[in-house]
């Protein structure tokens, strides 16, 4: 059996769960715990990337370079990671001083479609000697044919892997086996998968990804990320374990990380809420859960319609002040119902 | 261009030409278009022809389009700045006319980047396509015109099984539709049987070359090819970073042995044949990293990304027609072509 790449998105998608708020301590704190697990790769950052530190999807309690610095000190063992969606992000700006900061791996991220956009980013990242994925987010909006065409795309500007992330966590293990199978028979490059808890199948669904063939998988102590929350790592690696897969990780050390991100990280531990589980049937992405929330409440609205509304226009993530149209909509459709 | 940098192309056409005096002698005096004319092939013909025109008095004249004409003098400013050479700014598919001196052609436009093939299919096959259409049609007004050289690729051969040590150019294997190079080998396709076509019907004087793969100055390393990045992570201290286990087997040729070959065929290949262009001796990827660090003064590691089962392919021409019937050989092997590669980029950047 193949050894699976865990990459442990903590400190980058459980951002998103605190509104950007993670403080130096704490990712000092986890990052050190996470080298001592040896996880080979620990990304880092705001929840949606490199750059995204705004009004729209919500500002850092830290800097990209403050956040990056912090966990380079802790890391002496492990890759440092950024996730990065060139719009936010720009290379001279953004990518180019988190490399010089000593980032190791570059996931470079797209919507499922538009693998186009990543074609520069990729590029600078291998001129610059790091290791770089692509990453093809909201996946399940793409049917697999689109999927291995924008996968192929990646693979040919020069990604070493590309991850498929069920960013609204909508699959169902057979969604997961059909698009894993199909990027894997088509790609020469390792192919992985990032999972949401929205409908209760991160762990399953993350199996089913490695055991058609994915090599790579993320995950997150307690299951700490937007929404739902991710694929849990400790269990995640504890079955690996058990099913005999090789991650190379200490899984106490890996226990003892994840309980001091409950402790310390994690104001309340991810849950399946209601709204969690309309998320996932509408196939909207978690991270927009917050926002739907306080904008639901502003407009007098139900959250679910929102989510459903959302779902049937097909937004994506970056697409947040859309949500302000669709409440806006809602309520004068019930004022007015004619 | 630093001074090193011009003395080993320098080196390099003189060692090409040495012990082949008047090989070339049918250029003499002539005119010599050249599409894609600022690319790797056009760069590397416009060395050697420039070299001749100085050294043996040739005079050559050559004219070079591109659409990216107005870059070429950033990237090869001695050949920019030079009398006999003409750059004319066109995309190829809006070539209506070509003058009347002109008495070959090498018709070399196309992009090989597989990114660019992914990214832009469309644009990919209609360069190749509808260029060449433009070529064949404005070569058939030219009064003079006594050779013209199409640049296929060697990936009009499709996948090469794995079993078979060496491409021949009778093979006739097809291309798999999934591959995103496939747009790329199809147009090439196309483009040969157009060319056929016009030789047939119209007596064009055409010979094609398919060229496979190739190392050395000019080419750019930030191209998504294995040896390309390989130098490129030597050049920056490394680590070498390889895809698989490395047993993936692929040629390389030097490009002053290419602009040569190119011109031979032009000159001496027969009328509607067409002959591989590369190094018929495979070498395994992880060979290759090897000989490269050990070139290199950095002795950079070497890594396997070996997450997935090795898939292993094969693309190493058979070069025998073009060594039997015109005594083409390899000037440079491996080892100097990988040796110089380095020492000219260590040039470029230094």
């Amino acid at each position: 059996m193949p050894p699976i790449l865990i990459s442990d998105s903590t400190l980058r998608d459980g951002n998103h769960a605190v509104a950007h708020q993670l403080t130096a301590p704490q990712i000092a704190q986890y990052a050190r715990c996470a080298d001592a697990a040896r996880v080979p790769i620990v990304e880092v950052g705001h929840g949606n990337g490199l750059g995204a530190s705004s009004l729209q999807v919500g500002e850092s309690a830290l800097t990209d370079h403050e956040q990056l610095r912090i966990a380079r000190e802790q890391l002496s063992h492990v890759k440092l990671g950024v996730h990065i969606i060139p719009g936010f992000a720009t290379i001279n700006k953004d990518l180019a001083p988190a490399l010089a900061l000593g980032v190791d791996v570059v996931r470079v991220a797209s919507h499922c479609t538009e693998a186009d956009i990543t074609q520069r980013h990729i590029d600078y990242t291998r001129s610059q000697g790091k290791e770089v994925y692509g990453v093809l987010m909201m996946s399940h909006m793409a049917p697999r044919e689109i999927l291995v065409e924008q996968a192929l795309k990646m693979e040919s500007y020069g990604a070493e892997g590309v991850v498929i992330m069920d960013s609204a966590g909508a699959y169902l293990p057979v969604d997961v086996a059909e698009r894993i199978s199909a990027l894997v028979a088509a790609l020469r490059i390792p192919i992985g998968f990032h999972a949401h808890n929205n409908l209760g199948m991160s762990i399953a669904n993350s199996l089913t990804a490695v055991e058609h063939g994915a090599t790579i998988i993320d995950g997150s102590a307690r299951g700490f990320g937007a929404g739902a929350g991710n694929a849990q790592l400790e269990v995640l690696v504890a079955v690996l374990m058990r099913m005999g897969y090789a991650t190379g990780i200490d899984h106490y050390k890996l226990l003892e990380a994840a309980d001091l991100a409950e402790r310390e990280l994690i104001p309340s531990l991810p849950t399946i809420s209601s709204l969690s589980i309309v998320s996932g049937l509408a196939g909207v992405f978690s991270g927009f859960t917050k926002h739907v929330v306080r904008i639901a409440q502003t407009y007098q609205v139900d959250p679910r319609d929102v989510f459903f509304e959302l779902g049937r226009r097909k937004v994506v993530a970056g697409q947040e002040d859309i949500i302000i149209e669709v409440a806006d909509t809602l309520a004068k459709q019930r004022k007015d119902p004619a | 261009m630093t001074t090193r940098c011009r003395e080993l192309i320098q080196e390099d056409c003189r060692l090409v030409t040495t012990g082949q005096p008047g090989s070339l002698e049918a250029l003499r005096h002539r005119t010599l278009l050249i599409t894609g004319g600022t690319g790797f092939v056009g760069t590397w013909i416009a060395e050697l022809i420039t070299f001749l025109n100085d050294t043996q008095n040739l005079g050559v004249r050559l004219l070079l389009l591109s659409s990216h004409a107005n870059d070429f003098a950033a990237k090869a400013p001695e050949l920019a700045a030079r009398t006999d050479i003409q750059l004319i700014k066109r995309d190829v598919r809006g070539l209506f006319e070509i003058t009347p001196e002109v008495e070959y052609i090498i018709h070399a436009a196309g992009n090989p980047d597989h990114r660019m093939h992914a990214t832009d299919p469309i644009s990919t096959m209609n360069v190749i396509a509808q260029g060449t259409g433009a070529v064949l049609q404005a070569a058939l007004t030219l009064p003079n015109l006594r050779g013209l050289l199409y640049i296929s690729s060697g990936l009009v051969y499709g996948q090469q099984p794995w079993e078979l040590a060496q491409l021949p150019e009778s093979y006739t294997g097809a291309i798999a539709h999934s591959s995103s190079s496939a747009c790329y080998a199809e147009a090439k396709r196309f483009a040969e049987m157009l060319c056929d076509a016009y030789r047939r019907q119209s007596r064009l004087p055409i010979v094609i070359a398919r060229p496979f793969a190739f190392i050395g100055p000019y080419q750019l390393l930030d191209r998504p090819w294995a040896i390309n990045n390989f130098i490129r992570d030597c050049l920056m201290g490394g680590p070498i970073r390889i895809l698989g286990d490395g047993s993936t087997v692929r040629s390389y040729m030097y490009p002053s042995d290419m602009a040569y070959w190119l011109l031979r065929i032009l000159l001496d290949g027969a009328i509607g044949t067409c002959y591989n262009v590369g190094s018929p001796h495979g070498i395994s990827l992880a060979k290759v990293a090897e000989r490269i660090a050990l070139y290199s003064q950095k002795r950079p590691e070497i890594l396997f990304n070996q997450a997935r089962e090795s898939q292993s392919s094969r693309f190493v021409p058979d070069t025998s027609l073009a060594s039997r019937t015109l005594g083409l050989h390899l000037t440079v092997d491996i080892d100097t072509a990988i040796q110089r590669t380095l020492l000219w980029n260590q040039a470029r950047n230094a």
